[in-house]
Protein backbone atom coordinates (compact mmCIF):
# COMPACT_ATOMS: atom_id res chain seq x y z
CA UNK A 1 0.00 0.00 0.00
CA UNK A 2 1.28 3.54 -0.78
CA UNK A 3 1.78 6.29 1.70
CA UNK A 4 0.19 8.83 -0.58
CA UNK A 5 -1.63 7.72 -3.51
CA UNK A 6 -2.85 10.98 -5.80
CA UNK A 7 -5.80 9.49 -8.53
CA UNK A 8 -6.45 11.91 -11.30
CA UNK A 9 -7.65 14.76 -8.68
CA UNK A 10 -8.78 17.89 -9.50
CA UNK A 11 -10.25 20.95 -8.13
CA UNK A 12 -11.99 24.12 -9.56
CA UNK A 13 -12.01 27.29 -7.40
CA UNK A 14 -15.06 28.64 -9.55
CA UNK A 15 -13.48 30.04 -12.66
CA UNK A 16 -9.65 30.07 -11.43
CA UNK A 17 -7.92 27.16 -11.65
CA UNK A 18 -6.81 25.01 -9.15
CA UNK A 19 -5.16 21.50 -10.32
CA UNK A 20 -5.66 19.45 -13.20
CA UNK A 21 -5.68 15.48 -13.15
CA UNK A 22 -3.35 15.07 -10.70
CA UNK A 23 -2.02 11.69 -9.79
CA UNK A 24 1.20 10.46 -7.89
CA UNK A 25 1.72 8.07 -5.27
CA UNK A 26 4.77 7.89 -2.47
CA UNK A 27 5.85 4.65 -1.29
CA UNK A 28 6.74 3.75 2.56
CA UNK A 29 10.03 5.69 3.58
CA UNK A 30 10.29 7.68 0.64
CA UNK A 31 11.52 11.61 -0.10
CA UNK A 32 9.37 12.84 -2.34
CA UNK A 33 9.47 15.83 -3.69
CA UNK A 34 6.92 18.34 -5.55
CA UNK A 35 8.13 21.11 -7.26
CA UNK A 36 6.61 24.06 -8.91
CA UNK A 37 6.40 27.71 -8.87
CA UNK A 38 4.22 29.95 -6.92
CA UNK A 39 0.25 29.28 -7.25
CA UNK A 40 1.22 26.22 -9.41
CA UNK A 41 -0.96 24.25 -7.36
CA UNK A 42 1.12 22.88 -5.05
CA UNK A 43 -0.87 23.99 -1.86
CA UNK A 44 -3.59 22.78 -3.96
CA UNK A 45 -2.68 19.46 -3.68
CA UNK A 46 -1.79 18.98 -0.42
CA UNK A 47 -4.81 20.75 1.25
CA UNK A 48 -7.02 18.14 -0.48
CA UNK A 49 -4.67 15.57 0.50
CA UNK A 50 -5.19 16.28 4.12
CA UNK A 51 -9.07 17.26 3.63
CA UNK A 52 -8.63 20.96 4.18
CA UNK A 53 -10.24 21.15 0.52
CA UNK A 54 -12.92 18.86 -0.98
CA UNK A 55 -11.28 17.56 -4.12
CA UNK A 56 -13.75 18.21 -7.73
CA UNK A 57 -12.82 14.94 -9.10
CA UNK A 58 -10.35 12.82 -7.98
CA UNK A 59 -9.22 11.31 -4.94
CA UNK A 60 -6.04 11.81 -2.38
CA UNK A 61 -5.95 9.37 0.03
CA UNK A 62 -3.39 8.51 2.82
CA UNK A 63 -2.28 5.59 4.18
CA UNK A 64 -5.27 3.60 2.03
CA UNK A 65 -7.95 6.30 3.84
CA UNK A 66 -9.50 9.64 2.41
CA UNK A 67 -8.67 12.22 5.28
CA UNK A 68 -12.63 13.47 4.60
CA UNK A 69 -14.19 10.10 5.45
CA UNK A 70 -11.66 8.67 8.04
CA UNK A 71 -10.13 12.05 9.93
CA UNK A 72 -8.41 9.39 12.25
CA UNK A 73 -5.44 8.50 9.64
CA UNK A 74 -4.30 11.86 10.28
CA UNK A 75 -3.19 10.74 13.59
CA UNK A 76 0.04 9.43 11.36
CA UNK A 77 0.60 12.65 9.39
CA UNK A 78 2.84 15.85 10.72
CA UNK A 79 1.99 19.07 8.63
CA UNK A 80 4.00 22.07 8.20
CA UNK A 81 2.13 24.95 6.36
CA UNK A 82 4.05 27.49 4.54
CA UNK A 83 2.41 30.08 6.94
CA UNK A 84 1.69 29.37 10.45
CA UNK A 85 -0.59 31.18 12.64
CA UNK A 86 -1.48 30.33 16.02
CA UNK A 87 -4.24 31.38 18.75
CA UNK A 88 -3.32 34.37 20.44
CA UNK A 89 -2.17 35.00 24.26
CA UNK A 90 -0.60 31.46 24.14
CA UNK A 91 2.64 30.50 25.12
CA UNK A 92 4.47 28.15 23.11
CA UNK A 93 4.43 25.24 25.30
CA UNK A 94 0.62 25.57 26.02
CA UNK A 95 0.36 25.25 22.33
CA UNK A 96 2.47 22.42 22.06
CA UNK A 97 0.53 20.59 24.88
CA UNK A 98 -2.62 21.33 23.01
CA UNK A 99 -1.64 20.04 19.93
CA UNK A 100 -0.35 17.02 22.08
CA UNK A 101 -3.53 16.31 22.97
CA UNK A 102 -4.89 15.46 19.81
CA UNK A 103 -2.62 12.58 19.36
CA UNK A 104 -3.16 9.30 21.74
CA UNK A 105 0.89 9.36 22.36
CA UNK A 106 2.51 10.94 25.73
CA UNK A 107 4.63 13.67 23.77
CA UNK A 108 6.04 15.70 26.55
CA UNK A 109 9.48 13.81 26.08
CA UNK A 110 9.52 14.48 22.55
CA UNK A 111 8.26 18.55 23.17
CA UNK A 112 11.98 18.91 24.85
CA UNK A 113 13.87 16.97 22.66
CA UNK A 114 12.64 18.78 19.51
CA UNK A 115 12.53 22.26 21.27
CA UNK A 116 16.53 21.90 21.80
CA UNK A 117 16.93 20.90 18.46
CA UNK A 118 15.41 23.80 16.99
CA UNK A 119 16.87 26.38 19.94
CA UNK A 120 13.09 27.14 20.64
CA UNK A 121 12.11 28.83 24.06
CA UNK A 122 9.05 27.24 25.40
CA UNK A 123 8.38 29.98 27.58
CA UNK A 124 7.64 32.34 25.42
CA UNK A 125 4.38 33.85 24.04
CA UNK A 126 3.32 32.86 20.84
CA UNK A 127 2.76 36.52 19.76
CA UNK A 128 6.05 37.81 20.73
CA UNK A 129 7.82 35.53 18.49
CA UNK A 130 9.12 36.51 14.68
CA UNK A 131 8.27 34.86 12.03
CA UNK A 132 10.79 32.38 11.84
CA UNK A 133 10.40 31.64 15.47
CA UNK A 134 6.98 31.21 14.80
CA UNK A 135 7.69 28.95 12.02
CA UNK A 136 10.23 26.66 14.66
CA UNK A 137 7.18 26.65 16.71
CA UNK A 138 5.32 25.10 13.66
CA UNK A 139 8.29 22.68 13.02
CA UNK A 140 8.15 21.15 16.76
CA UNK A 141 4.44 21.11 16.84
CA UNK A 142 4.17 19.21 13.24
CA UNK A 143 6.60 16.66 14.88
CA UNK A 144 5.61 16.10 18.27
CA UNK A 145 3.79 12.73 17.89
CA UNK A 146 5.96 11.03 15.72
CA UNK A 147 4.00 10.73 12.59
CA UNK A 148 4.52 8.52 10.02
CA UNK A 149 4.10 10.35 7.19
CA UNK A 150 5.61 14.75 7.80
CA UNK A 151 4.03 16.77 4.72
CA UNK A 152 6.19 20.08 4.24
CA UNK A 153 4.50 22.86 2.50
CA UNK A 154 7.20 25.32 1.53
CA UNK A 155 9.46 24.59 5.29
CA UNK A 156 12.10 26.92 4.68
CA UNK A 157 10.76 30.03 4.83
CA UNK A 158 11.84 32.66 7.27
CA UNK A 159 14.53 29.95 9.17
CA UNK A 160 18.08 31.25 8.47
CA UNK A 161 20.39 28.53 7.15
CA UNK A 162 21.65 27.16 10.19
CA UNK A 163 18.01 26.13 10.81
CA UNK A 164 17.73 25.24 7.39
CA UNK A 165 20.08 22.65 7.69
CA UNK A 166 19.09 21.83 11.46
CA UNK A 167 15.51 21.11 10.06
CA UNK A 168 16.92 19.20 7.11
CA UNK A 169 19.18 17.03 9.35
CA UNK A 170 15.77 16.40 11.23
CA UNK A 171 13.79 15.23 8.48
CA UNK A 172 16.43 13.52 7.62
CA UNK A 173 16.98 11.72 11.01
CA UNK A 174 12.83 11.23 11.01
CA UNK A 175 13.18 9.37 7.63
CA UNK A 176 15.79 7.09 8.78
CA UNK A 177 13.36 5.97 11.33
CA UNK A 178 11.01 5.04 8.95
CA UNK A 179 8.80 8.29 8.06
CA UNK A 180 8.03 9.17 4.57
CA UNK A 181 8.19 12.70 3.59
CA UNK A 182 6.45 15.03 1.39
CA UNK A 183 8.18 18.11 0.28
CA UNK A 184 6.89 20.65 -1.52
CA UNK A 185 9.24 23.68 -2.42
CA UNK A 186 10.05 26.07 -5.27
CA UNK A 187 13.54 25.73 -3.79
CA UNK A 188 15.42 23.57 -6.18
CA UNK A 189 18.35 23.11 -4.07
CA UNK A 190 16.58 21.62 -0.76
CA UNK A 191 14.65 19.48 -3.41
CA UNK A 192 18.05 18.40 -5.11
CA UNK A 193 19.49 17.56 -1.62
CA UNK A 194 16.45 15.46 -0.10
CA UNK A 195 14.13 13.66 -2.36
CA UNK A 196 14.75 10.41 -4.44
CA UNK A 197 11.86 11.22 -6.61
CA UNK A 198 10.44 14.14 -7.69
CA UNK A 199 7.22 15.51 -9.43
CA UNK A 200 7.07 19.13 -11.60
CA UNK A 201 3.83 20.73 -11.22
CA UNK A 202 3.10 23.36 -13.81
CA UNK A 203 -0.45 25.30 -14.12
CA UNK A 204 -2.10 22.68 -12.38
CA UNK A 205 -0.82 19.59 -14.32
CA UNK A 206 2.39 17.33 -13.03
CA UNK A 207 4.31 17.80 -16.21
CA UNK A 208 7.38 15.17 -14.75
CA UNK A 209 7.21 12.85 -12.34
CA UNK A 210 10.96 10.97 -12.09
CA UNK A 211 13.85 9.43 -10.05
CA UNK A 212 16.44 12.72 -9.37
CA UNK A 213 18.75 10.47 -10.67
CA UNK A 214 17.24 10.17 -13.74
CA UNK A 215 16.30 13.81 -13.67
CA UNK A 216 19.30 14.81 -13.29
CA UNK A 217 21.92 12.27 -14.76
CA UNK A 218 20.64 10.55 -17.31
CA UNK A 219 19.21 13.05 -19.61
CA UNK A 220 21.84 15.92 -19.45
CA UNK A 221 25.35 16.66 -18.44
CA UNK A 222 27.10 19.96 -18.22
CA UNK A 223 29.80 19.90 -20.50
CA UNK A 224 32.30 22.44 -20.58
CA UNK A 225 35.77 22.33 -22.83
CA UNK A 226 39.05 24.73 -23.60
CA UNK A 227 40.48 24.27 -27.05
CA UNK A 228 44.31 24.47 -27.54
CA UNK A 229 43.15 26.89 -29.96
CA UNK A 230 39.90 28.83 -31.09
CA UNK A 231 37.19 26.29 -30.96
CA UNK A 232 35.54 25.22 -34.23
CA UNK A 233 31.74 26.18 -34.02
CA UNK A 234 30.65 23.44 -36.37
CA UNK A 235 31.92 20.70 -33.79
CA UNK A 236 28.92 21.49 -31.34
CA UNK A 237 26.27 21.64 -34.42
CA UNK A 238 24.57 18.30 -33.70
CA UNK A 239 21.49 17.19 -32.12
CA UNK A 240 21.32 16.85 -28.13
CA UNK A 241 23.75 19.67 -27.78
CA UNK A 242 21.85 23.10 -26.22
CA UNK A 243 22.55 26.19 -24.33
CA UNK A 244 26.18 26.49 -25.94
CA UNK A 245 28.09 29.29 -24.96
CA UNK A 246 31.15 29.50 -27.12
CA UNK A 247 34.06 32.21 -26.89
CA UNK A 248 37.09 31.75 -28.82
CA UNK A 249 39.00 29.17 -26.90
CA UNK A 250 36.61 27.37 -24.55
CA UNK A 251 32.38 26.52 -25.03
CA UNK A 252 29.72 25.41 -22.45
CA UNK A 253 26.82 23.82 -22.90
CA UNK A 254 24.15 21.30 -22.01
CA UNK A 255 24.12 17.78 -23.81
CA UNK A 256 21.14 15.23 -24.24
CA UNK A 257 21.96 11.71 -25.95
CA UNK A 258 24.09 8.89 -26.27
CA UNK A 259 27.49 10.04 -24.69
CA UNK A 260 29.61 8.28 -27.05
CA UNK A 261 28.31 10.47 -29.92
CA UNK A 262 29.97 13.98 -28.32
CA UNK A 263 33.05 12.46 -26.95
CA UNK A 264 33.85 11.17 -30.37
CA UNK A 265 33.11 14.56 -32.17
CA UNK A 266 35.35 16.16 -29.14
CA UNK A 267 37.95 13.68 -29.85
CA UNK A 268 38.72 15.33 -33.12
CA UNK A 269 39.87 18.52 -31.34
CA UNK A 270 42.90 18.94 -29.45
CA UNK A 271 41.50 20.14 -26.40
CA UNK A 272 43.34 21.36 -23.07
CA UNK A 273 40.50 20.93 -20.86
CA UNK A 274 37.39 19.12 -20.44
CA UNK A 275 35.06 18.56 -17.91
CA UNK A 276 31.58 16.88 -17.95
CA UNK A 277 29.27 17.62 -14.72
CA UNK A 278 25.84 16.99 -13.77
CA UNK A 279 23.47 20.16 -14.21
CA UNK A 280 21.77 21.21 -11.46
CA UNK A 281 18.55 20.59 -11.13
CA UNK A 282 17.57 24.57 -11.49
CA UNK A 283 19.03 24.38 -15.11
CA UNK A 284 16.65 21.01 -15.87
CA UNK A 285 13.86 22.91 -14.14
CA UNK A 286 14.14 25.72 -16.66
CA UNK A 287 14.30 23.87 -19.31
CA UNK A 288 10.86 21.92 -18.72
CA UNK A 289 8.77 25.56 -17.73
CA UNK A 290 10.46 27.56 -20.66
CA UNK A 291 9.71 24.81 -23.42
CA UNK A 292 6.35 24.24 -22.61
CA UNK A 293 5.63 27.88 -22.77
CA UNK B 1 -12.65 17.30 25.56
CA UNK B 2 -9.69 18.70 24.43
CA UNK B 3 -11.05 21.45 22.14
CA UNK B 4 -13.89 22.54 24.44
CA UNK B 5 -11.56 22.82 27.08
CA UNK B 6 -10.02 24.92 24.78
CA UNK B 7 -12.55 26.74 23.39
CA UNK B 8 -14.00 27.85 26.99
CA UNK B 9 -10.34 29.24 28.14
CA UNK B 10 -9.81 31.48 25.01
CA UNK B 11 -13.60 33.22 25.99
CA UNK B 12 -13.12 33.25 29.50
CA UNK B 13 -12.46 36.98 29.48
CA UNK B 14 -15.34 37.85 27.47
CA UNK B 15 -17.73 36.23 29.84
CA UNK B 16 -16.55 37.38 32.46
CA UNK B 17 -17.09 41.07 30.98
CA UNK B 18 -21.06 40.28 29.61
CA UNK B 19 -22.23 38.51 32.71
CA UNK B 20 -20.67 41.52 34.77
CA UNK B 21 -22.49 44.18 32.64
CA UNK B 22 -25.49 42.41 32.72
CA UNK B 23 -25.56 42.18 36.71
CA UNK B 24 -24.63 45.51 36.24
CA UNK B 25 -27.53 46.63 34.44
CA UNK B 26 -29.72 44.53 36.46
CA UNK B 27 -28.18 46.54 39.52
CA UNK B 28 -28.64 50.28 37.99
CA UNK B 29 -32.67 50.01 37.48
CA UNK B 30 -33.08 47.46 40.39
CA UNK B 31 -31.99 49.93 42.61
CA UNK B 32 -34.33 52.23 41.26
CA UNK B 33 -36.93 50.02 42.63
CA UNK B 34 -37.60 50.59 46.09
CA UNK B 35 -38.14 54.52 45.08
CA UNK B 36 -40.38 54.19 42.42
CA UNK B 37 -42.40 51.34 44.60
CA UNK B 38 -42.97 54.71 47.31
CA UNK B 39 -44.09 56.90 44.69
CA UNK B 40 -45.71 54.30 42.80
CA UNK B 41 -48.97 56.60 41.80
CA UNK B 42 -46.65 59.36 40.46
CA UNK B 43 -45.00 56.83 38.19
CA UNK B 44 -47.81 55.28 36.89
CA UNK B 45 -49.33 58.68 35.97
CA UNK B 46 -46.48 59.62 34.70
CA UNK B 47 -46.18 56.64 32.26
CA UNK B 48 -49.66 56.53 31.54
CA UNK B 49 -48.82 59.86 30.06
CA UNK B 50 -46.77 58.23 27.12
CA UNK B 51 -48.89 57.11 24.24
CA UNK B 52 -49.52 53.41 24.67
CA UNK B 53 -47.56 52.62 21.25
CA UNK B 54 -44.19 54.12 23.34
CA UNK B 55 -45.40 51.90 26.67
CA UNK B 56 -45.57 48.79 24.54
CA UNK B 57 -42.05 49.33 22.99
CA UNK B 58 -40.41 49.81 26.47
CA UNK B 59 -42.54 46.73 27.45
CA UNK B 60 -44.80 48.72 30.75
CA UNK B 61 -47.75 47.03 31.75
CA UNK B 62 -49.31 49.54 33.87
CA UNK B 63 -51.16 47.36 36.40
CA UNK B 64 -48.13 46.11 37.23
CA UNK B 65 -45.26 47.82 36.64
CA UNK B 66 -45.19 48.63 40.42
CA UNK B 67 -44.52 45.39 41.31
CA UNK B 68 -41.26 43.54 41.29
CA UNK B 69 -42.02 40.95 38.83
CA UNK B 70 -43.55 43.72 36.80
CA UNK B 71 -40.62 46.02 37.13
CA UNK B 72 -38.36 43.49 36.55
CA UNK B 73 -39.83 42.66 33.15
CA UNK B 74 -39.06 45.75 31.92
CA UNK B 75 -35.51 45.65 32.69
CA UNK B 76 -35.16 42.06 31.60
CA UNK B 77 -35.64 42.83 28.28
CA UNK B 78 -32.56 44.97 27.84
CA UNK B 79 -30.80 42.37 29.27
CA UNK B 80 -31.97 39.90 26.87
CA UNK B 81 -31.02 42.63 24.29
CA UNK B 82 -27.63 42.07 25.79
CA UNK B 83 -27.36 39.18 25.97
CA UNK B 84 -28.74 37.95 22.60
CA UNK B 85 -25.79 40.19 21.04
CA UNK B 86 -23.05 38.06 23.27
CA UNK B 87 -24.68 34.55 21.78
CA UNK B 88 -24.83 35.91 18.35
CA UNK B 89 -21.13 37.03 18.82
CA UNK B 90 -20.13 33.67 20.23
CA UNK B 91 -22.35 31.98 17.83
CA UNK B 92 -20.41 33.67 14.70
CA UNK B 93 -16.90 33.72 16.05
CA UNK B 94 -16.41 30.12 17.42
CA UNK B 95 -16.32 28.47 13.91
CA UNK B 96 -15.23 31.69 11.77
CA UNK B 97 -12.38 32.57 13.78
CA UNK B 98 -10.40 29.55 12.67
CA UNK B 99 -10.42 30.76 9.66
CA UNK B 100 -10.02 34.60 10.47
CA UNK B 101 -7.21 33.95 12.82
CA UNK B 102 -5.74 31.36 9.63
CA UNK B 103 -5.90 28.37 12.79
CA UNK B 104 -7.75 26.32 10.74
CA UNK B 105 -4.35 24.82 9.22
CA UNK B 106 -3.52 23.80 12.46
CA UNK B 107 -6.93 22.50 13.95
CA UNK B 108 -8.27 20.89 10.77
CA UNK B 109 -5.43 18.64 9.91
CA UNK B 110 -5.48 16.96 13.62
CA UNK B 111 -7.07 13.54 13.51
CA UNK B 112 -10.66 14.69 14.77
CA UNK B 113 -13.44 14.90 12.30
CA UNK B 114 -14.70 18.68 11.35
CA UNK B 115 -17.96 17.27 13.31
CA UNK B 116 -15.97 16.85 16.29
CA UNK B 117 -15.10 20.38 15.88
CA UNK B 118 -18.73 21.91 15.46
CA UNK B 119 -19.41 19.68 18.56
CA UNK B 120 -16.85 20.89 20.91
CA UNK B 121 -17.32 24.56 19.84
CA UNK B 122 -21.15 24.25 19.93
CA UNK B 123 -21.00 22.42 23.73
CA UNK B 124 -18.31 25.14 24.56
CA UNK B 125 -21.03 28.67 23.79
CA UNK B 126 -23.74 26.61 25.45
CA UNK B 127 -21.55 26.54 28.47
CA UNK B 128 -20.30 29.97 28.43
CA UNK B 129 -24.30 31.24 28.21
CA UNK B 130 -24.89 29.13 30.58
CA UNK B 131 -22.71 30.34 33.35
CA UNK B 132 -23.20 34.06 32.40
CA UNK B 133 -27.43 33.12 32.82
CA UNK B 134 -27.05 31.40 36.04
CA UNK B 135 -24.17 33.95 37.73
CA UNK B 136 -26.43 36.32 36.15
CA UNK B 137 -29.71 34.83 37.68
CA UNK B 138 -27.64 34.62 40.77
CA UNK B 139 -26.69 38.00 41.00
CA UNK B 140 -30.46 39.62 40.13
CA UNK B 141 -31.68 37.32 42.39
CA UNK B 142 -29.60 38.47 45.13
CA UNK B 143 -30.20 42.35 44.02
CA UNK B 144 -34.16 41.39 43.80
CA UNK B 145 -33.83 40.02 47.52
CA UNK B 146 -32.73 43.34 48.53
CA UNK B 147 -34.96 45.80 46.75
CA UNK B 148 -37.98 44.01 47.17
CA UNK B 149 -41.00 45.81 48.59
CA UNK B 150 -43.18 42.73 49.03
CA UNK B 151 -42.77 38.62 48.70
CA UNK B 152 -42.87 38.05 45.01
CA UNK B 153 -42.90 34.77 43.44
CA UNK B 154 -39.51 32.74 43.21
CA UNK B 155 -40.87 30.75 40.00
CA UNK B 156 -41.71 33.03 38.18
CA UNK B 157 -38.79 35.72 38.57
CA UNK B 158 -37.09 32.11 37.46
CA UNK B 159 -39.65 31.55 34.69
CA UNK B 160 -38.89 35.25 33.26
CA UNK B 161 -34.58 34.84 33.51
CA UNK B 162 -35.37 31.74 31.43
CA UNK B 163 -36.44 33.49 28.61
CA UNK B 164 -32.88 35.09 28.31
CA UNK B 165 -31.42 31.84 27.74
CA UNK B 166 -34.05 30.46 25.71
CA UNK B 167 -33.04 34.02 23.60
CA UNK B 168 -29.56 33.42 23.79
CA UNK B 169 -29.70 30.04 22.56
CA UNK B 170 -31.74 31.31 19.02
CA UNK B 171 -29.45 33.78 18.78
CA UNK B 172 -26.68 31.49 19.13
CA UNK B 173 -27.87 28.79 16.38
CA UNK B 174 -28.70 32.06 13.94
CA UNK B 175 -24.90 33.22 14.61
CA UNK B 176 -23.39 29.60 13.80
CA UNK B 177 -25.14 29.25 10.81
CA UNK B 178 -24.76 32.42 9.53
CA UNK B 179 -20.80 32.40 10.05
CA UNK B 180 -20.56 29.26 8.28
CA UNK B 181 -21.75 30.26 5.50
CA UNK B 182 -19.09 32.63 4.41
CA UNK B 183 -15.79 32.07 3.20
CA UNK B 184 -13.78 34.40 5.45
CA UNK B 185 -15.77 36.57 8.16
CA UNK B 186 -13.53 39.85 8.67
CA UNK B 187 -15.19 40.97 11.91
CA UNK B 188 -17.68 39.55 13.10
CA UNK B 189 -19.37 42.54 15.62
CA UNK B 190 -20.93 44.56 12.81
CA UNK B 191 -23.02 41.66 12.06
CA UNK B 192 -24.09 40.15 15.06
CA UNK B 193 -25.34 43.72 16.21
CA UNK B 194 -26.71 44.55 13.14
CA UNK B 195 -28.98 41.44 13.02
CA UNK B 196 -29.37 41.56 17.14
CA UNK B 197 -30.16 45.41 17.16
CA UNK B 198 -32.52 44.69 13.84
CA UNK B 199 -34.68 41.89 15.12
CA UNK B 200 -34.79 44.15 18.68
CA UNK B 201 -36.20 46.98 16.55
CA UNK B 202 -38.34 45.09 14.59
CA UNK B 203 -39.49 43.26 17.68
CA UNK B 204 -40.09 46.68 19.32
CA UNK B 205 -42.12 48.13 16.32
CA UNK B 206 -44.24 45.27 15.70
CA UNK B 207 -45.48 44.79 19.16
CA UNK B 208 -46.98 48.04 19.20
CA UNK B 209 -49.53 46.62 16.89
CA UNK B 210 -49.43 43.15 19.33
CA UNK B 211 -50.13 41.48 15.80
CA UNK B 212 -49.83 37.33 16.60
CA UNK B 213 -48.12 36.25 13.11
CA UNK B 214 -45.31 39.76 13.14
CA UNK B 215 -44.18 37.96 16.72
CA UNK B 216 -43.01 35.47 14.91
CA UNK B 217 -39.82 37.46 13.06
CA UNK B 218 -38.14 38.96 16.37
CA UNK B 219 -36.98 36.50 18.72
CA UNK B 220 -37.24 39.07 21.26
CA UNK B 221 -41.17 39.53 21.12
CA UNK B 222 -41.51 35.36 21.22
CA UNK B 223 -41.91 35.70 24.78
CA UNK B 224 -44.33 38.38 26.61
CA UNK B 225 -43.51 38.74 30.23
CA UNK B 226 -46.78 40.01 31.08
CA UNK B 227 -48.28 36.77 29.78
CA UNK B 228 -45.48 34.84 31.37
CA UNK B 229 -46.69 36.50 34.87
CA UNK B 230 -50.22 36.27 34.34
CA UNK B 231 -50.22 32.40 33.19
CA UNK B 232 -47.17 30.93 34.74
CA UNK B 233 -46.17 29.53 31.18
CA UNK B 234 -44.82 30.17 27.85
CA UNK B 235 -46.93 30.73 25.02
CA UNK B 236 -46.72 27.58 22.96
CA UNK B 237 -45.92 28.47 19.03
CA UNK B 238 -43.22 31.17 19.64
CA UNK B 239 -41.76 28.77 22.45
CA UNK B 240 -41.59 25.71 19.39
CA UNK B 241 -40.51 28.54 16.82
CA UNK B 242 -37.40 29.17 18.82
CA UNK B 243 -36.75 25.46 19.14
CA UNK B 244 -37.62 24.62 15.28
CA UNK B 245 -34.66 27.41 14.77
CA UNK B 246 -32.58 26.33 16.82
CA UNK B 247 -32.65 22.69 15.61
CA UNK B 248 -32.69 23.66 11.91
CA UNK B 249 -29.59 26.28 12.49
CA UNK B 250 -27.43 23.63 14.11
CA UNK B 251 -28.59 20.60 11.74
CA UNK B 252 -27.19 23.15 8.69
CA UNK B 253 -24.16 23.95 10.33
CA UNK B 254 -22.99 20.77 11.25
CA UNK B 255 -23.82 20.10 7.14
CA UNK B 256 -22.27 23.25 6.14
CA UNK B 257 -18.88 23.32 7.75
CA UNK B 258 -18.55 19.38 7.35
CA UNK B 259 -18.37 19.86 3.09
CA UNK B 260 -16.79 23.52 3.36
CA UNK B 261 -13.03 24.19 1.84
CA UNK B 262 -10.98 26.10 4.33
CA UNK B 263 -8.53 28.02 1.55
CA UNK B 264 -4.85 28.57 2.10
CA UNK B 265 -4.04 31.29 3.93
CA UNK B 266 -3.72 34.44 1.19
Amino acid sequence: MSVIEIKNLTKNYGKARGIIDVSLTVEQGEIFGFIGPNGAGKSTTIRTLLGLIYPTSGSARIFGKCCTTNPEVREDVGYLPSEVFYYDGMRVIDLLRYSASFYKKDCTKRINELAEIMDLDLKKRIDDLSFGNKKKVGIVQGLIHEPRLIILDEPTAGLDPLMQQRFFELIASENKKGATVFLSSHILREVQKMCERVALIKDGRIIKLEKMSELQGNNFKRIKVEGQSDLDKTIFDMPGVSKLENGGKTASFLYRGDINNIIRKLAQTELSNLSIDEPDLEEIFMHYYSKDG
Amino acid sequence: MNMYLHELKSMRKSTIMWTCSMIAIALVYLSLYPAIFSDGAHFKDMLAGYPASIRAVLGVTLDSVTTLLGFYSMIIAFVVLCGGIQAMNLGMSMLSKETRERTADFLLVKPVSRAAVVTAKILAGLTVFLITDVVYYAGASVIASIVKQSSYSGGLFFMINLTLFFVQLIFFAIGAVVSVFFDRLRSVLPVSLGTVFGCYIIGALVAAGKDDWARFISPFRYFDYSYIIQNSRYETPYLATGAVIVIVSVVTCYFVYARKDIHAVS
